[in-house]
């Protein structure tokens, strides 16, 4: 009984160790240029190790290019999805989880065939109507979305909200809250683990979004991380050591916020693979 | 009696003074026929309605009134300068001329075959070597959710360290085995094969929590009574874990066919040149994908018609895998009772 749970377990330990080094190698060589000059950087054959570390390549970045300005646009495109996601999609899962109006159902299942819908087919009249509302080059086409209720969060926030007994209704009411205020003060802080879950996924895709900003965006200074230092590698042949840091810099803020709240994104991860 | 009005006294302010005279039956007849009958819209229904309404802006503004006029466009011409003007299926039938168009459906299904499968066996195999209670198990999720929670445009620079033609880890490894070096996405025949890896190794860490979820509601028993039977790890793996988990599997399917069939932040920053969107899809159109080139046509060459068109074309294609493969769900998903 022992001993084939034991050859088990290191096969196992063998085959997760093995892909593990195959995800962080690339990372640790990608740092590893980051910390180079140029001409060690391209040398021929290859020089893995930097000789010296030149960790100025860092400070570099933050005063040759406008990275701070892509930083402060990501922040503030980021802060405010994450907020709009969370003030809409809990308000919009609590009238369909716990209130009754007319055309419920019928309304609830389009929010259910909306998320089968393929964007592509929506993107070009999206860039018409904020072409038309005058948003263009302007950062609003990029977080004003989120304030609509997206689908994925409504379904998070219903199942959360769901699973609260009626009893706390009951008592809000009683109390003379109305349906607003109960949704606000008492259930919205009963569902903390689904709210961080909603915060974590919206931050990743927000800070890594890439076709929106390709769309929506011209001008440099209102540009975002990703394709600002996308943008830097054309004007930048010859300083490549440079661009590889400044990727590696826009990892830093999500992995923080990551590893703070791993827990939520496995649990986020693991609950869009049941539905 | 008294039992009757105790529950009422705890909210005296609510139920004011005379009330508290009647019974609880009497209320409840007093309040009953209020709602639902006569009003059509009750207070309830009314904050409802308010609550759900940024839903509803969205569905109206951003999906009806978009597919109705993405559809329109797919049988006009429109540059966005001038109005959009009618020209019926003239752009479905320049779209079936163009030699550039079935070039990037063909990519499209390469990158999805070779895609799909090759993530979904890994992943699977990762999720079940990590479902036991192993040492530094977190860890080990850490490492794999690194490129997950990466954009692209770290990716590509992560990428560079492996695949640059002239510095990268990839051929430095190739010329000490006395090979060739390769030059991996400039080179026509690898573009695609390079990208799928690449796109495996970023999404890989997701499949693999999505495939552990499903294995964590596999009963233990079962590997135990596959135990006595003296079955093999691969046996169990093939008969016990691979079937009891074909539901999640049938739906990172669809999921992943659906997501990568409509790829194109990878395919941009990986084969365009600093973000020049005409530059993407080389060499000589080898990485051309339908999303990219819909994006060249609509955004670069401001033909919105066109680029409609072509979004109708893959949202019917989608439409049809998503059909088969729930068709064919019944032949392997087993469903447990």
């Amino acid at each position: 009984m022992k001993n084939p749970n034991r050859k088990r377990k290191i096969i196992s330990y063998l085959v997760i160790t093995f892909s593990a080094l195959i995800m962080l190698t690339p990372f640790v060589a990608a740092a590893l240029n980051s910390l180079k000059s140029y001409t060690q950087y391209t040398a021929i054959p290859v020089e893995w190790i930097p000789n010296p570390f030149k960790w100025e390549n860092y400070i570099e970045v933050w005063r040759m290019t406008d990275f701070a300005q892509y930083g402060w646009n990501s922040l503030v495109v980021t802060v405010l999805s994450v907020l709009g996601a969370l003030f809409s999609c809990s308000m919009v899962a609590y009238a369909f989880a716990r209130l009754e109006f007319p055309f419920k159902n019928s309304l609830f299942v389009m929010v259910l065939g909306t998320l089968m819908i393929p964007p592509v087919v929506m993107i070009i009249p999206q860039f018409i109507i904020f072409k038309n509302m005058g948003f263009l080059d302007t950062l609003v086409p990029l977080w004003i979305l989120e304030w609509l209720a997206q689908p994925f969060g409504v379904f998070l926030m219903r199942q959360a909200f769901l699973s609260i007994p009626k009893s706390y209704e009951e008592a809000a009411k009683l109390d003379g809250c109305s349906p607003f205020q109960t949704y606000w003060r008492i259930f919205l802080p009963m569902c903390k683990p689904q709210l961080a879950t909603l915060t974590i996924f919206t931050f990743m895709t927000k800070w890594n979004e890439i076709m929106a900003p390709v769309i929506y965006l011209s001008s440099e200074e209102k540009f975002t991380l990703p394709i600002g230092v996308l943008s830097m590698s054309g004007a930048w042949f010859g300083k490549e050591q440079y661009l590889v840091a400044a990727a590696l810099m826009t990892l830093i803020p999500i992995l923080i916020v990551f590893l703070f709240t791993e827990k939520f994104f496995v649990r986020g991860a693991s609950s869009s693979g049941l539905k | 009696m008294s039992d009757n009005l105790k529950p009422k006294n705890e909210f005296p302010d609510q139920q004011g003074g005379n009330k508290q005279k009647k019974s609880r039956l009497t209320l409840a007849k007093q309040k009953k026929p209020k709602p639902p009958k006569k009003k059509w819209l009750t207070n309830e229904g009314k904050w409802g309605l308010f609550m759900i309404s940024p839903y509803l802006i969205q569905f109206i503004v951003f999906i009806a009134f978009t597919l109705i006029a993405s559809l329109y466009f797919s049988f006009s011409r429109y540059d966005m300068l001038n109005a959009p003007q009618w020209i019926g299926l003239d752009n479905y039938d320049k779209l079936i001329n163009d030699p550039v168009f079935w070039k990037s459906l063909w990519n499209t299904i390469y990158f999805t075959v070779l895609f799909v499968p090759t993530q979904t066996i890994l992943a699977l195999i990762l999720a079940t070597a990590l479902n036991q209670s192993l040492k530094g198990l977190k860890l080990y999720r850490m490492a794999h959710f690194i490129p997950v929670i990466s954009s692209w445009t770290v990716v590509l620079y992560v990428a560079d360290a492996i695949f640059n033609p002239r510095f990268g880890l990839a051929n430095d490894l190739l010329l000490k085995l006395g090979m060739e070096p390769q030059q991996w996405l400039n080179d026509e025949n690898l573009v695609i094969p390079v990208l799928v890896a690449v796109a495996v190794w970023k999404g890989i860490g997701y499949m693999m929590i999505i495939f552990l979820a499903g294995l964590q509601n596999v009963p233990e028993d079962l590997y135990e009574a596959a135990d006595i039977e003296g079955a093999g790890v691969l046996q169990k793996f093939r008969h016990v874990t691979v079937p009891l988990i074909s539901g999640t599997t049938f739906l990172v399917l669809v999921l992943s066919t659906i997501t990568t069939f409509q790829a194109f932040e990878q395919i941009y920053v990986m084969t365009g040149n600093s973000g020049d969107i005409t530059a993407a899809g080389g060499p000589n159109n080898a990485s051309m994908v339908l999303m990219l080139y819909l994006f060249q046509q609509g955004f670069a060459f401001l033909k919105m018609g066109y680029a409609s068109a072509i979004a109708w074309v893959l949202f019917l294609i989608l439409f049809a895998i998503t059909l088969v493969q729930v068709k064919l769900q019944n032949k392997w998903v087993h469903y447990e009772k």
